[in-house]
């Protein structure tokens, strides 16, 4: 009976394997984002790994495997998109915020920039934000 | 014949495919690309050698595929670190 499950196991790993080599080789390299996505199809590859070793009665291996995958695809996809991802495309650190007019708190940041800015009518209008300087002679 | 031993032979099979499939996807020009086919590629090879060990009775196969799986993950982080560099 213990023979057929690990069988079973196997089997069921092979495939799984299987589907993740296709799905590796079929992701396109043109795709957006497709590092992340191979890296998310590895991660398909390592529970079918696992599932393999508890078939093969290797349980520690499997522990240790279990444990550390994650980390490797983690720290793949961290570096990837620290260096690579953010240089190659510039686009993906601008963070496009859709912030309503009439909001009584929140205001969209090039009306506040417009309104500090020195050419702002205003400003000019506004006696609360008029300077003063005052000279200062040495002699006396 | 045995199912047992015709399942193991199907999942070493499964395995050469996805080795080929991974030195394929390494050849993508991303640097992490590399990275990643190889890391499969030291898993698979850590999983086949299991394999190998139990049709042949092996016992220290296991012992070389648990150091390939601990240190295949302590390589790919170092040089995971070393492309990401330090945060800006």
């Amino acid at each position: 009976m213990i023979e057929y499950i690990q069988s079973a196991l196997l089997l069921i790993a092979a495939f799984l394997i299987i589907v993740s080599a296709v799905g590796l080789i079929s992701l396109s390299g043109n795709t957006k984002n497709a590092v992340y996505g191979r890296i998310h199809i590895v991660g398909l590859f390592d529970i079918a790994c696992i599932i393999a070793l508890i078939g093969l009665e290797q349980y520690l291996l499997a522990g240790v495997y279990f444990i550390l995958a994650p980390f490797t695809a983690h720290a793949i996809a961290n570096a990837y998109w620290k260096k690579e991802d953010r240089e190659n495309n510039p686009d993906l650190m601008v963070v496009e915020q859709d912030v309503d007019e009439n909001h009584p708190f929140l205001h969209p940041k090039e009306k506040m920039q417009a309104l500090e800015s020195e050419n702002s009518e205003k400003l000019k209008v506004d006696e609360r934000f008029s300077v003063t300087t005052i000279e200062i002679d040495e002699d006396e | 014949m045995d199912i047992l031993f015709i399942s193991k032979y199907i999942l070493i099979i499964a395995l050469i495919i996805m080795m080929l499939a991974s030195l394929r996807a390494s050849a993508y020009k991303s640097t992490s690309m590399g990275l990643l086919g190889s890391s499969i590629i030291v898993n698979a090879f850590a999983v086949a050698l299991i394999i190998g060990g139990k049709l042949y009775n092996l016992q220290f196969y296991g012992d070389i595929s648990l150091a390939l799986i601990f240190f295949g993950f302590v390589g790919t982080i170092a040089f995971a670190v070393t492309v990401g560099g330090e945060d800006k």
